[in-house]
């Protein structure tokens, strides 16, 4: 069977417009606002680097790049082994593993709005877990009027709806560890902690470090889990602002300054990109030994 | 963007008044506004109004049409959420809506871009029927002209808890009524039984009620001695445990809903407000107190809603004669009697709607509500931007948790909103 030389490009044309229409004409749109000083209302004229200049000086985007930094560093290694944890547990053919199963996935898929306003609810100065610490005789837990606690309660939740996900990437994986392998260490003499750390994980490398670079990067694309529990101010005096949020912050609005904020969108997608190239780096050597 | 919720809150009230007759007659049925002949089609955007008010404006649409045959006016409801995102959008590409629903803060950026039709030029004969203070909110502020046609208004009372001031020791009939009596009788209930008074920081309209000039010669001024004083008195306060500790981030609707729980004893509002704690709240209700505005200037603070003309309506004539229309004492009269809201017109506050009490706590704030707009301010500035907002409750945070003196969060947060305003 035969086909015109253009035929394969009809096939692509719907992904090719909607991606050229929705990914790449916007993003180099961003590149070229980033050295200007645009408001929504209008192109703006070109002023260099002078976006660049101004973030450096500004405490506010230092403030966000390290609550963005530590956010990462936070979530990533729960958000690796938890799930892994859960995964193990959640393998096992037991009476009502179904349950424990969407249990642990139901958060994946409700919205975060409704997350984020359930949580609300349970860490509010007066909400459910101050209630019963008051009850207990404690002082009342300042979870979200405090800048740090707001930033941990706000990384408890990103891990609370990150498990499901992760977990069913790990149940995956785990269906391909080799059996074999598992019972010749098994005939070996080794107990189950032995197993784990010397079969399954090995096995498990090339996801580990997969999951690892995507709770990284929405780790440091924090947006909605912090937005929701501050209230959208980004904690008292907006010292838990992270980057997604000082961007938003930033370019909302018919006042917005958008030159300065696709400036900061342009730095957040080269520290993004950085982290991938390191994560895939790091994956190949492992490769190679 | 809270605020903008509270606002379109004003716009989707549910009201249980029924429709009257109200005798007055609208002013408006010019054929030739703008120059050009009032005809041919139009798209009139709102804010949030559908289906609440769908009959309503449909009754204004058709009245419009009858009386200028040969023009079509089509109906676009955008929800509250969002419609930042679509003004800008179609400002953006310079295809806003013939006639658009927008408040003084949505009109000024857009006005600012010359995007919107000076009205003080187009139609400056329309001036006289509304009330100067709602025709000069949409004034730019030293530059002259007027970008959108005052449509409806409201302004508050102050809700106290009854209870909570009788369980601290207060007197439930004497709520404060000063700025200085706030801070005694805060103080007074937040020592005797751990209440807290307020729910929310000042806001910019706060320091203009209490006195401080706002915005001056083309550049904010709130950190003059009297905005120190204020900031020292809401520290003071917040030491004491007067403020809840959400008062650092939250926003008007956050302060609302912790008044609703009970959490905190005094909260500004409105007459939709009241509506909420009957149905939303009935144990608050029970002890709700109905105070007047606390202002240290005898003006209370007015919001209002407007509709503009864009520039690049192809049709400015029948645009700016639809703009008029909507907003004209007779559509306002019969608008303010569905929702909780007031007319922008000079005549419209004169029906007896709004100057007769039957009793009731409705008609009671409604009447106290309508007299207080007679010389009610628009006191936070066209030029007060999202992020101006944002920039003035952070630094009041960082002085109410003591990072820095009242003094440097003010100056801090009026240099910030200098910079914002080039």
């Amino acid at each position: 069977m035969t086909h015109k030389p253009y035929t394969p490009w009809l096939f692509l044309l719907p992904g090719l417009v909607v991606s050229l229409g929705f990914v790449i004409f916007p993003f180099l749109n961003m590149i070229v606002l980033s050295f200007t000083d645009a408001s929504a209302l209008g192109g703006g004229q070109f002023t260099g680097v002078d976006n660049f200049v101004r973030m450096a000086q500004d405490p506010k985007f230092w403030v966000a790049a390290r609550n963005s930094l530590l956010y990462m560093v936070c979530v990533v290694p729960p958000l690796v082994l938890l799930p892994l944890l859960i995964a193990m547990l959640a393998q096992k053919i037991v009476p009502g593993i179904g349950i424990f199963r969407t249990a642990f996935f139901t958060p994946v898929i409700a919205s975060a709005v409704v997350v984020g306003l359930i949580w609300t609810w349970l860490l509010d100065s007066r909400g459910l877990v101050n209630s019963v610490v008051e009850a207990l005789g404690g002082a009342r837990i300042p979870f979200l009027t405090d800048s740090t606690l707001l930033l941990v309660s706000s990384m408890i939740v990103t891990i609370w709806r990150g498990l499901g996900y992760y977990m069913v990437i790990y149940l995956s994986a785990l269906a391909n560890v080799p059996k074999d392998l598992l019972e010749a260490a098994m005939v070996d003499g080794a107990g189950p902690v032995r197993r784990f750390w010397s079969v399954t994980v090995p096995s498990l490398r090339p996801t580990m470090v997969l999951i690892a670079a995507l709770s990284a990067v929405n780790g440091f694309r924090v947006f909605s889990e912090i937005y929701l529990l501050s209230g959208g101010s980004g904690g008292p005096g907006g010292a838990s602002t992270t980057l997604v949020m000082l961007i938003q912050s930033v370019g909302r609005g018919l006042t917005g300054e958008v030159g300065y904020a696709s400036a900061l969108s342009l730095v957040l997608f080269v520290i993004l990109l950085g982290l991938l190239l390191i994560t895939l780096k790091l994956n190949r050597r492992e490769d190679q030994l | 963007m809270k605020r903008r919720t509270f606002l379109a809150g004003l716009a989707a009230v549910p009201f249980a008044g029924t429709l009257a007759s109200c005798g007055l007659s609208g002013n408006t049925a010019s054929n030739s506004s703008a120059g050009g002949q009032v005809t041919g089609e139009i798209t009139f955007q709102t804010w949030s109004l559908k289906p609440k008010y769908t009959d309503y404006v449909n009754g204004v649409i058709d009245a419009f049409q009858k009386q200028h045959q040969g023009t079509t006016v089509k109906w676009v409801d955008q929800p509250a959420d969002g419609y930042l995102a679509k003004v800008m959008a179609d400002a953006s590409a310079g295809s806003l809506p013939d006639v658009i629903n927008v408040p003084p803060d949505l009109s000024f950026p857009l006005a600012k871009a010359g995007q919107l039709v000076d009205l003080d030029q187009a139609l400056e004969e329309a001036k006289p029927e509304y009330l100067e203070n709602a025709w000069q909110a949409f004034e730019i502020p030293g530059k002259g002209g007027c970008y959108g046609f005052p449509w409806y208004l409201n302004t508050g009372p102050v809700f106290y808890n009854k209870a909570l001031f009788r369980d601290a020791g207060l007197d439930p009939e004497k709520p404060p009524t000063t700025f200085k009596e706030l801070e005694e009788q805060a103080l007074k209930l937040a020592q005797s039984k751990k209440i807290a008074m307020l729910g929310q920081t000042p806001t910019i309209a706060d320091f203009g009620l209490y006195g401080v000039k706002v915005f001056e010669n083309d550049k904010f001024t709130f950190n003059e001695p009297e905005g120190v004083e204020f900031v020292e008195s809401y520290k003071r306060m917040y030491d004491a445990g007067a403020l809840i500790p959400e008062a650092l981030t939250q926003n008007y609707t956050g302060s609302g809903t912790k008044f609703m729980a009970q959490q905190t004893a005094l909260s500004p509002g409105s007459a939709y407000d009241l509506g909420k704690f009957k149905t939303d709240a009935p144990s608050l209700y029970a002890n709700i107190g109905i105070t007047k505005p606390i202002t240290n200037t005898g003006s209370a603070n007015m919001f209002l809603h407007g509709v503009s003309v864009p520039k690049s309506s192809k049709n400015q004539a029948t645009a700016l004669a639809f703009g008029r229309f909507v907003t004209n004492a007779e559509n306002q009269v019969k608008f303010a009697k569905l929702a909780s809201i007031f007319p922008s017109t000079s005549k419209g506050g004169d029906d007896p709607y709004f100057t007769t009490e039957d009793g009731s706590d409705e008609a009671r704030v409604r009447v106290a509500a309508a007299k207080q707009l007679k010389t009610a301010v628009n006191y936070t500035p066209v030029q007060f931007s999202d992020q101006m907002r944002e920039a003035l409750l952070q630094q009041l945070a960082d002085a109410m948790l003591g990072k820095k003196s009242a003094k440097q969060a003010l100056d801090d947060a009026v240099n910030e909103c200098n910079r914002l305003l080039k």
